[in-house]
């Protein structure tokens, strides 16, 4: 170890407990800094990704409510409007479209249970289109009669496939086909009913919330959403990217609102680091006199004391980002509790360039704030502070 | 060789002139172990400083083995100090966490120069510290300190050791061997110069010299 270094470190240990908060500090707000940024990453990837494997183009809604229809395209939201029957009629009629499929999505009271289940409605056949990253434990139902439950309910209600769900008005039982794998998201709570069977539960036939459509030539898309906007009066058409816009701006605007906290907090700790290191420049002043007197430059202090700032930005900046990778479980889950709209995957990657540019940064922080101490330590007088 | 001419020094406190020194005219030569006592307050500390190139005078001129360092530039001095000069202090000044090697071989740090662990070995074997390298100041004595101190301050083997009651902190039979380590050290051709309050340890010095007032008073 070069001896500026073990000298640097050296003093750091002195006042351990001193140095080890001012490095927590670093390391908490470096730690932070980091899941920020990884988790935007992976959130956009992750949203790239869903809405890429979702074989839909654009969804045709009752015009209002934009960002509600965002999530609903992903993950079920409840709209109270319905689609009338003559959209997808319509639709039908519109050339250039290779599939519609209608989604109905409600609450639904539950008599027996005497509580509200929430329902969607669609058609089983298009469920990998919807759906894509579905794990389906069981089967996609195939009757009119049979479900997929949601992870969590389906774990409330302690069902199986192959058991009754319920017995609607008419007398018919409701089978579980099958159950969906955990999504860590709104998808765990719901029912997955054949949209005819939904309809007929709401007594709404005919009613959808939303209808997925897939277009035979993307390219000539432009041009059939204008065709079915004027053809078709009370519809709002969302294109897939329109969903990805609007979740990714509300994603930016909450990222650049956690940045902005986020820095303020690096900013504190490194005055922690400054003021730590301040303390510990006055408390040894007699000492850099000695060195002053047997043959210490006003550079050498300088060195000494700006080597002190930049070992606890380091130590603070790899310890945190080593916190913040073991924490991104559960940043993750506190992020889902929050956002209304999350991909499904991993969000937060590690990103080894992101690990050192982040440290980079704190120990250029590290620097500036290093430079005012390290200044004041080379310009204590040594007779002055040798006399005591 | 170091000449000091007509040196004085003022201080300025608050409204008042303080005149620490007065006009001190004083040669060293090499091999000498002078010690300067005096009352407190007669400028001795602030005498030393000046020898060390630590302070500079008011009024006065200095010369180092016939070469005038009197307003010389910070960066020469620090060079003066590295290269000719060792400073030894009441206090001790090592540095905690540090062992006694390093303690020893920290002006080597600021000179840029190797630590050869045969050469601070050596240093702390004249000081009897042989055996006591690694430990760290907290597990010394103080007259153990002091004597690592003095290894330090030998350490980039300086023309010139500067001690300033280098025994004031000590017991006497601490003090004792510390004198005793200074005088073979004059003996071995080194130049010390040491301000002491102890009449006892300044009459058996080779030379002496009395401050009062800020004035050499008088000289054996
Ligand atoms: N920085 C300063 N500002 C003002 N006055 C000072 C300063 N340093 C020293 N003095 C004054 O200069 C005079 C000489 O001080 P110095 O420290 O040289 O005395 P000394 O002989 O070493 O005393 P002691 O035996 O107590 O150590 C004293 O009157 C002291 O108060
Ligand atoms: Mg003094």
């Amino acid at each position: 170890m070069s001896g500026y270094l073990k000298l640097a470190v050296k003093n750091l240990l002195r006042h351990s407990t001193r140095s080890a908060l001012t490095m927590l500090g670093i390391a908490a707000s470096v730690g932070v800094l980091f899941s920020v940024l990884s988790f935007n990453r992976g959130f956009n990837e992750g949203l790239a990704q869903e809405l890429e494997r979702t074989g839909l183009h654009f969804m045709v809604v009752p015009s209002g409510c934009a960002h509600e229809v965002a999530s609903l395209v992903l993950h079920g939201a409840v709209i109270p409007k319905f689609l009338d029957i003559s959209v997808m009629q319509n639709l039908e009629e519109t050339s250039g479209i290779a599939m519609a499929t209608p989604i109905l999505v409600a609450q639904v009271p539950n008599p027996g249970k005497e509580r509200i289940d929430l329902i969607y409605g669609l058609d089983m056949q298009a469920i990998s289109s919807i759906k894509p990253n579905w794990q389906i434990e069981g089967n996609i139902p195939k009757e009119e009669n049979e479900i997929l439950l949601g992870h969590e309910i389906a774990e409330h209600e302690g069902l199986k496939p192959g058991d009754v769900f319920m017995e609607t008005s008419d007398g018919t039982q409701l089978i579980v086909a099958g159950i969906v794998g955990l999504t860590g998201s709104q998808d765990d709570a719901f029912v997955y009913l054949p949209i005819g069977t939904a309809q007929l539960l709401l007594d709404q036939p005919d009613a959808a919330t939303a209808i997925g459509v897939k277009v035979k030539d993307p390219e000539r898309m432009s041009e059939i959403t204008d065709t079915l906007t004027a053809a078709v009066p009370g519809i709002q058409i969302v294109t897939m990217s329109q969903v990805m816009n609007s979740i990714s701006n509300l994603a930016a605007s909450a990222r650049a609102l956690s940045l902005a906290i986020v820095l303020i907090a690096v900013l504190i700790s490194a005055v922690g680091v400054m003021n730590s290191i301040l303390m510990s420049v006055f408390e040894r002043s007699q000492e850099i006199g000695m060195m002053r007197a047997v043959g210490a430059s006003r550079r050498d202090i300088f060195r000494i004391i700006l080597e002190e700032t930049t070992i606890l930005s380091l130590a603070g900046g790899l310890f945190g980002i080593f916190i913040a990778t073991l924490a991104s479980k559960l940043i993750e889950a506190f992020v889902r509790a929050v956002m209304p709209f999350v991909p499904s995957g991993s969000l937060i990657s590690f990103d080894p360039l992101l690990a050192i540019g982040s440290i980079f940064f704190i120990m250029a922080i590290g620097l500036c704030v290093g430079l005012y101490p390290a200044c004041k330590a080379s310009k204590i007088n040594p007779v002055e502070a040798i006399k005591g | 060789m170091i000449e000091l001419r007509r040196i004085e020094k003022t201080y300025r406190r608050g409204a008042e002139d303080v005149r620490a020194l007065r006009g001190i005219d004083l040669t060293i030569d090499k091999k000498e172990l002078i010690a300067i006592t005096g009352p407190s307050g007669a400028g001795k500390t602030t005498l030393l400083h000046i020898l060390g190139c630590l302070d500079q005078p008011t009024n006065g001129e200095i010369f180092i083995d016939g070469v005038e360092v009197t307003n010389l530039p910070e960066a020469e001095l620090v060079k003066l100090r590295r290269d000719k000069i060792g400073f030894v202090f009441q206090q001790f000044y090592l540095i905690p966490g540090l062992s006694v090697f390093d303690n020893i071989a920290l002006p080597l740090l600021f000179s840029k120069k190797p630590a050869n662990p045969d050469r601070i070995a050596k240093l702390a074997d004249m000081v009897g510290l042989k055996h006591r390298l690694d430990h760290v100041p907290s597990q010394l004595s103080g007259g153990e300190m002091q004597r690592t101190a003095i290894a330090r301050g030998l350490v980039n083997a300086p023309e010139i050791l500067l001690a300033d009651e280098p025994t004031g902190n000590l017991d006497s039979e601490n003090s004792e061997m510390i004198f005793e380590i200074l005088r073979s050290l004059s003996n071995e051709g080194l130049t010390v110069a040491m301000i002491t309050h102890n009449p006892d340890l300044a009459i058996r010095a080779k030379r002496a010299v009395h401050i009062k007032d800020g004035l050499v008073h008088s000289e054996r």
